[in-house]
């Protein structure tokens, strides 16, 4: 599981590539976190690169993202290929968390 | 090299055959039989004509009730293990695990609540609730140890899930 840190302006942008399995959430859960809720800023998660999604990554989703909102800020999701919509969609993860087509988009939900 | 670290270290795959027609893998209690088990189906699956949507249902529900069984079933570095059949039945996919953990019936967990809102949404239950969601039907048994002379004669879970291929 691989995942890297950029900002676009004020947003902060992650990339995450892999599989959010047990184990790819294992290794890269504590890194997410620390890159997203400290600074407490509005961010977008690309999911373009991420091939498989499981309940734990259900819940790396909501705890930083919960942790985040209770900082005032917002995250959402984009780019998420059909495999992965499909356990997004059959969890209502998208009731709580924005999930967007494009990286724009989701600048956009985060920002408005 | 402690004995604890030996288990750590261990390979998650005990056993991997086909017989009459039915893939079966016999899994460690490790962590790793998920990640070498999915790869067995992975492989199993690529030899078959199967969609992306059907593969990612199948590795999913392996991957929630392989990793439930370890992390809530069994014993902490004991030699238990888990049985996984998969074989191909009309129109569907029928996967069956068979374990030796604490008798676990999927069938009795309840859904969880629906989500609300970000601070109020609960987290656990989720996998067994994904399984439910994704199969075409999903049977449980608690096997006595007269049923398993294969296992010496200890009680099992089988679960079975079908899934529509």
């Amino acid at each position: 599981m691989e995942m890297q840190l950029s900002d676009v302006g004020a947003v902060r942008k992650i990339v995450l590539a892999g599989r959010l399995d047990t184990i790819g959430v294992d290794h890269v859960e504590t890194k997410f976190g620390a890159a997203i809720v400290p600074g407490g800023k509005n961010t977008v998660v690309d999911l373009t690169e991420v091939s498989f999604l499981a309940s734990m990554g259900i819940r790396m989703l909501i705890s930083t993202t919960r942790a985040l909102s209770r900082k005032g800020a917002k995250l959402a999701i984009f780019g998420a290929m059909p495999q992965v919509m499909e356990v997004i969609e059959t969890t209502a993860l998208d009731d709580i968390i924005p999930v967007a087509t494009s990286e724009s988009e989701a600048i956009a939900i985060v920002t408005g | 090299m402690s004995a604890e670290q030996n288990l750590e270290d261990m390979s998650g795959l005990r056993l991997s055959e086909f017989v009459d027609g039915k893939l079966h893998l016999v899994l460690n209690n490790t962590m790793r039989a998920v990640s070498d088990g999915r790869r067995e189906i992975q492989r199993h699956c690529a030899l078959r004509s199967y969609d992306a949507k059907v593969i990612n249902r199948l590795e999913i529900i392996f991957e929630e009730l392989v990793s439930n069984t370890i992390r809530h079933g069994f014993t902490a570095h004991s030699n238990q293990s888990i049985s996984v059949f998969a074989a191909d039945r009309p129109g569907l996919i029928a996967l069956t695990l068979e374990d030796d953990g604490v008798p676990f019936d999927p069938l009795t967990i309840p859904e969880p609540e629906p989500f609300t809102s970000i601070e109020t949404a609960r987290i656990g239950g989720l996998g067994i609730s994904l399984v439910r969601k994704l199969s075409a039907g999903l049977r449980y048994e608690r096997l006595t140890g007269s049923d398993t002379p294969q296992r010496g004669f200890r009680p099992c879970n089988r679960i079975e899930v079908l899934i529509a291929a």
